[in-house]
């Protein structure tokens, strides 16, 4: 079977001006992809990239799937944008807002006016897309950004509101073809959980939960994350990562024993809930919808927080370079 | 066969002038051979690897942690940014190589001069698919082989990310950064990908061959 080679030109979105334009899933498929010269345009990727450049543009609305590697925006200005990545930068732009899924910590340089909030999308086709870019739904650190140029007494970054409403900063596509994508901008329907990251904590009660790998883990994770926001609980941070037996008994004490034999399996996925009684929330939810699954919780209100800062200690060390 | 003790006297370890148990520097002798193999053995295992010290510098989002992490052997699969500076030692045909990555934001290259003393080899590594930025990155390897500190420093270009569509050949990258008027120091251009490991063991073979080809 004869390859067909690869074009760029189908891999670049320029010059483009008031135009709605998009990939459907499947057209990027892990490809590189360029986007340079737009102003007044609505841009869409739906599917998952290796790496996206974005340069010298102005007033656009933009969708960018899962990438695999860096997002790197240059010269752009006011510009609407929900994205997930390995990698976020930015370099001389100006009033960007981005509903931002990133799995490590996103770095501005020489830019201003910048805000962020967390991811927030969903479509059918969008969770197999996260795998496929070796994307972990649970690793998001979108609201801690890291500025190489801080001007003293200012501010070049901040969060956006949080009741922000995604569409009112990304519309849905308006063309016949992007329309087929079947798209829900609901927080409770998010591939990437909705989380709080470094807002305000409403309380001071906050609860470890750690699940162990295996065929439902992932499952297990959103059906708790939907139980507990729906009783009122915030979820503040979630985390996906291998686990040692070392760090299992800094972690876990007295009951490493029971999970360190899991540990083998897999990365371990860890919530952080937070709210008045969210100890005994976890628990008893645990009790009434997981009883044959192993899972640790936070004890009481007050092992929790040490629960939960033991566990970042170790957890951001490991995923530190 | 015999060699004159430190004495000038025949030595036969009992009788070395040292003393039973004390270090003899003369080799051995016919009746005391294990005492000469002893000597050798003693000197290969004193002999450290030759410490070598490598500059990982270019633009920002070059690849340049990503490479950094494929040489000592690394999960790549997650890597943050780099803000301050990593460093790793690997062993590789004899030589470890103490390998310094430094942050290549443009606000951050002025404190790549802190760490030009010493530098056995410059790595440098380009994004071969940011067609945008290569003027800059030409740039700043020409400010780099102008630096004093980095006089006959030996070279070496990886042209990285070469698993992406848009990625130039190595030979492009080096008409566009005019690498053949490169006359003071000796140099290599490298096609890579850091992601996959291609062709960086070929680019460190070239490295552990020029170690000591610093030009004066």
């Amino acid at each position: 079977m004869v390859e067909r080679p690869v074009d760029p030109k189908d891999y670049t979105f320029s010059g483009l001006k008031d135009e709605t334009v998009g990939r459907l899933p499947g057209k990027v498929a892990g490809q590189q992809f360029i986007i340079q010269d737009c102003e007044n345009c609505s841009i869409y990727i739906f599917d998952h990239s290796a790496t996206i450049t974005i340069d010298d543009c102005v007033n656009c609305q933009i969708f960018l799937g899962p990438i695999k590697g860096s997002v790197f925006f240059r010269d752009c200005k006011d510009c609407k944008c929900i994205v997930a990545c390995q990698q976020f930068r930015t370099r001389d732009c100006r009033k960007l807002e981005v509903f931002l899924c990133c799995a490590t910590q996103p770095i501005i340089e020489s830019s201003t006016g910048m805000k962020f909030g967390c991811f927030q999308y969903y479509y059918p086709e969008l969770a197999l897309q996260f795998k496929d870019a070796g994307l972990s739904i649970f690793n998001n650190t979108w609201s801690d950004i890291h500025d190489f140029t801080p001007v003293s007494g200012e501010n070049n970054w901040g969060l956006l509101p949080e009741d922000a409403v995604v569409q009112d900063y990304v519309p849905l596509p308006s063309s016949e073809e992007l329309k087929a994508v079947r798209i829900s901008t609901d927080a409770t329907r998010s591939i990437i959980p909705i989380t709080r990251g470094r807002r305000q904590k409403s309380s001071d009660e906050s609860c470890l939960v750690v699940f162990f790998a295996g065929d439902y883990t992932t499952a297990n994770a959103r059906k708790l994350i939907d139980e507990m926001t729906g009783k009122g609980f915030q979820l503040v941070q979630t985390k996906e990562v291998s686990m040692k037996a070392e760090e299992a008994h800094r972690v876990f004490q007295q009951h490493a024993p029971e999970f360190i034999p899991l540990l083998e399996e897999g990365p371990v996925v860890a919530l952080e809930f937070n709210g008045d009684g969210a100890v005994e929330g976890c628990q008893s939810t645990i009790n009434d919808v997981f009883s044959g699954t192993k899972v640790f919780v936070s004890e009481s209100k007050a092992s929790a927080s040490q629960d939960v800062e033991n566990f970042y200690n170790f957890a951001d060390m490991q995923m530190g370079m | 066969m015999e060699k004159p003790g430190k004495d000038g006297g025949h030595c036969s370890g009992a009788e070395c002038h040292g003393g039973p148990g004390s270090i003899c520097d003369c080799e051995g002798t016919l009746d005391n051979p294990a005492k000469g193999l002893l000597s050798i053995l003693r000197k290969l295992k004193s002999t450290p690897d030759q410490e070598v010290r490598i500059l990982l510098l270019g633009l920002d989002n070059a690849g340049k942690t990503t490479l950094l992490k494929q040489l000592a052997s690394e999960d790549i699969s997650h890597i943050t940014p780099t803000q301050g500076f990593n460093i790793k030692s690997v062993q590789s045909q004899g030589f470890k190589l103490n390998v310094w990555d430094i942050g290549g934001q443009r606000k951050i290259r002025p404190y790549w001069r802190n760490y030009f003393e010493n530098t056995d080899i410059l790595i440098y590594v380009i994004d071969s698919a940011d067609r945008k930025r290569f003027e800059e990155t030409g740039q700043e390897l020409a400010e780099l082989l102008d630096e004093e500190k980095l006089s006959g420093v030996p070279v070496l270009i990886f042209a990285n990310k070469q698993d992406l569509l848009t990625a130039a050949p190595a030979s492009e990258i080096a008409e566009g950064l005019n690498l053949h008027t490169i006359r003071d120091r000796v140099w290599q251009i490298q096609s890579c990908s850091a992601l996959s490991g291609e062709g960086v063991q070929d680019g460190m073979n070239w490295v552990c061959k020029n170690v000591s080809a610093k030009k004066k």
